[in-house]
């Protein structure tokens, strides 16, 4: 072996060290970006620790992220802010964001470098949604937006010598009733009825505007009472109930989740649910028995309009460190890497649409979405995607909520429609 | 050390200040009250200063968010008070018809839920205080349901009893016994009766541990005695081991009437207070205005008109069981 010398071993220090630097490209700046706390409810965390970690080392950043479950997530924000603590970037649903706003906590970005630039790349309806309630604020930029879809299992339909989905409410019954007496299926139906707020609720509002009818009028009032599509909407669903087309422990599913994980059996033949639960049905084969690709999407039948959401990354308005902020916020909801580098992530890792239409538009997209749903059905289904003003008002949550029984009592046919309907319409009167 | 000789060095402890050494009494006094003072700071901190603050809660009107105006200071931490409104909501949650239906629905429960977790709590009790081969292996098996939480039992249970892939319905399917899976959740009141069993399966193994205690500390004389005058089992059971198990039969009374009232999480799990309102009980209920709908006022209010009915309760079964019950000296 050979004996290093002093002098030897530290040229070759210096040339290590010089090359490590070389490697690296440039120094990196001297100042850091300050610390800046970022909160969400779970979802993937992993794939949002991935992607701060990311950052942290692309932008010499401290974000420090932390994941709290959905259930107690919006609470668990508030209950923090009352204690004085500053969370700088926060998930926020679309139910809470104006609440949030209206009481100071979170901020509008509209002031904000680059939001013009967002603005323009944003879908109206969504642009809409992010909006105060007065429409003039931007409350923050989007983490993702969807809606619902109508899903069919092909084989089953092929097996049952059904050539094409249902393309009316009563096509999509007369199916359902055939594969149940030719005993393909014994429930064939799987509306996302579940008593959770992702469920029963979004589904009626849905329903409603594929019959034509609106939920709520320009003043966001209950209007269903007075409007012909929602008591037909609301008739077929008793009708599908009462002739056991559905499975009728989906009205205490617990979540969205666990009704489209029905689906994966290959035992319905429909299934109407959010868009991206699709990625797991047609796309996820060790999950699903209809994938890869066996699931597909269909338009929505009746007027084609669904129920369709957007939520976001919201500021803190309290913030020390509005720069740095900002800076993740873009990140996150917009294009600061001009590669939309987060919401790319969420449309190939889980399904999550966005509303910047442009991203469509890229190989990688959709190479990726060709594995699960026609892109192009979808983009087609988004054109038809309505949103509400309603859930900007401070009583929404607890209509919401609360009107699930009243929808689950019309389905069970425990309340006639008329009555549920007029109900429903008490119900938002009494809470406005 | 005697009854009666506990009894005779009573008079000599409270005549210990006349002999001069009251002043050592009572620096032994402080001595030992600050001894206990840390643990008594952490209660207050911990127990009571959230209990009293939140039934100050239920009598104003909070908004986490609008958290200015008077306030008091708690170790450093600003505690806001919020606007007092009085009764206010406690007259709006007793206005609601969902509140009297949760709480019929809470009554039921309870109540079901008392007397199954009783029965057979008792029952396993008897059989497990029998001598039989595996006895100590069977008394620790009778700890897993309650040793587990309540998520995971929930989880279980739905493996279970579940339309599509409950494991229930796959048995009885395969023996012939249903051609079409029963949907054990489909309507309001086998959903309800299938939470109280559940919870059932959950809690009678510590009723029973509770029982068994009792029952191991029962003297064999009465036993013995009882058999001398001819008593049989049933016998023995009415007139020997009831009454002796009436501080533990107190006890598993009001725990399994608190747990009752407080379940919440099997709700959670299983249900979600569904379908429509069939299985929302007051704890769901409370839970849901506190933290879906954010009214913390009224959501208190209806959590402390659980605590009352709670207190009311033991206080019954304490008239009713302990009142006349003299303990051996």
């Amino acid at each position: 072996m050979t004996p290093i010398s002093r002098r030897t071993f530290l040229r070759n220090a210096g040339v290590l060290g010089a090359s490590a630097v070389l490697a690296e490209g440039l120094p990196r700046p001297a100042r850091a970006d300050k610390p800046v706390s970022f909160s969400g409810w779970v979802f993937k965390p992993d794939t949002v620790n991935d992607y701060v970690k990311l950052y942290n080392q692309k932008y010499n950043a401290q974000v420090k992220y932390e994941a709290i479950p959905w259930a107690q997530y919006h609470p668990t924000m508030e209950t923090r802010a009352l204690a004085g603590e500053i969370v700088d970037v926060m998930y926020c649903n679309h139910n809470n964001r104006e609440r949030w706003y209206e009481n100071g906590l979170i901020r509008p970005v509209d002031d904000l470098p680059g939001t013009d630039e967002l603005k323009k790349k944003m879908t109206p309806a969504n642009l809409d949604s992010l909006k105060s309630k007065d429409g003039t604020k931007l409350l923050g930029l989007p983490y993702f937006t969807s809606l619902f879809i109508l899903i069919y299992n092909e084989p089953m339909l092929q097996q049952a010598g059904i050539k094409a989905p249902a393309k009316s409410w009563d096509e999509l019954v007369e199916h359902c009733t055939k594969l149940k007496r030719d005993k393909v299926s014994d429930t064939p139906f799987l509306p996302n009825w579940n008593n959770s707020p992702s469920g029963v609720m979004p589904q009626f509002m849905t329903d409603c505007f594929s019959e034509g009818a609106n939920v709520f009028d320009a003043k966001n009032r209950v209007i269903v009472d007075q409007e012909p599509g929602a008591a037909k909407a609301m008739e077929r669903w008793q009708k599908v109930y009462k002739a056991d087309l559905v499975n009728p422990e989906v009205l205490t599913k617990t979540s969205s989740t666990d009704t489209h994980r029905l689906f994966w059996t290959g035992r319905y033949a429909y299934h109407t649910n959010h868009s991206y639960y699709l990625k797991t049905i047609a796309g996820e084969p060790e999950n699903s028995k209809l994938a890869p690709r066996k699931a597909k999407m269909a338009m929505y039948p009746g007027t084609g309009n669904t129920y369709m959401w957007t939520d976001s990354y919201t500021v803190n308005a309290k913030t020390k460190v509005l720069d740095d902020a900002w800076k993740l916020t873009r990140f996150l909801g917009g294009n600061l890497q001009g590669d939309w580098y987060v919401q790319r992530q969420w449309c190939l890792i889980a399904g999550l649409d966005n509303p910047y239409p442009e991203m469509y538009e890229h190989p990688e997209i959709i190479q990726s979405y060709d594995r699960w749903i026609d892109l192009k059905l979808l983009r087609e289904q988004y054109k038809k995607g309505k949103v509400i003003g309603a859930y900007k008002e401070p009583w929404y949550g607890e209509y919401d909520t609360k009107a699930v029984a009243t929808v689950q009592n019309m389905i069970r046919g425990t309340i006639t429609v008329p009555k549920g309907l007029k109900d429903l319409a008490a119900l938002q009167k009494s809470l406005a | 050390m005697s009854a009666d000789h506990a009894r005779s060095t009573i008079p000599d402890r409270i005549a210990a200040p006349r002999l001069g050494l009251g002043s050592i009494r009572l620096s032994e006094a402080w001595f030992a009250f600050a001894l206990v003072l840390p643990a008594l700071g952490g209660i207050f901190v911990v127990v009571l200063f959230p209990l009293l603050y939140s039934l100050w809660l239920s009598f104003t009107d909070v908004n986490l968010l609008r958290a200015g105006g008077p306030a008091i200071e708690l170790f450093g931490v600003r505690v806001p008070l919020f606007r007092w409104i009085g009764l206010q909501n406690y007259a709006r949650i007793l206005a609601d018809p969902l509140y009297w239906s949760s709480l019929w629905r809470t009554v039921y429960f309870v109540l079901a839920f008392v007397v199954e977790a009783v029965l057979v709590g008792l029952g396993m009790a008897l059989v497990l205080n029998e001598r039989f081969v595996g006895r100590p292996l069977m008394r620790s098996c009778l700890l897993i349901p309650w040793s587990l939480s309540r998520v995971v039992v929930g989880l279980l249970w739905i493996g279970i009893l579940d339309f599509e892939f409950g494991a229930l319905n796959g048995v009885l399917h395969n023996l012939g016994l249903i051609d079409r899976s029963i949907a054990f959740f489909k309507d309001g009141w086998s959903a309800l009766n299938v939470l109280v069993s559940v919870y059932m399966w959950n809690q009678a193994p510590f009723a029973s541990l509770l029982f068994l205690a009792g029952m191991q500390s029962i003297s064999e004389d009465l036993y013995s005695a009882a058999e001398v005058d001819g008593a049989g089992y049933w016998q023995r059971l009415r007139y020997v081991t009831l009454p002796a198990l009436r501080p533990i039969m107190f006890l598993v009374l009001v725990l399994a009437t608190v747990n009752g009232f407080l379940m919440l999480d099997l709700i959670y799990v299983l249900t979600m207070g569904g379908p429509a309102n069939d299985t929302t009980t007051l704890s769901w209920l409370g839970f849901q205005t506190t933290f879906a709908f954010f009214k913390f006022g009224p959501g208190t209010a209806i959590l402390y008109t659980l605590t009352a009915l709670c207190l009311l309760l033991a206080f019954i079964y304490h008239r009713l069981i302990l009142a006349r019950f003299e303990p051996e000296a």
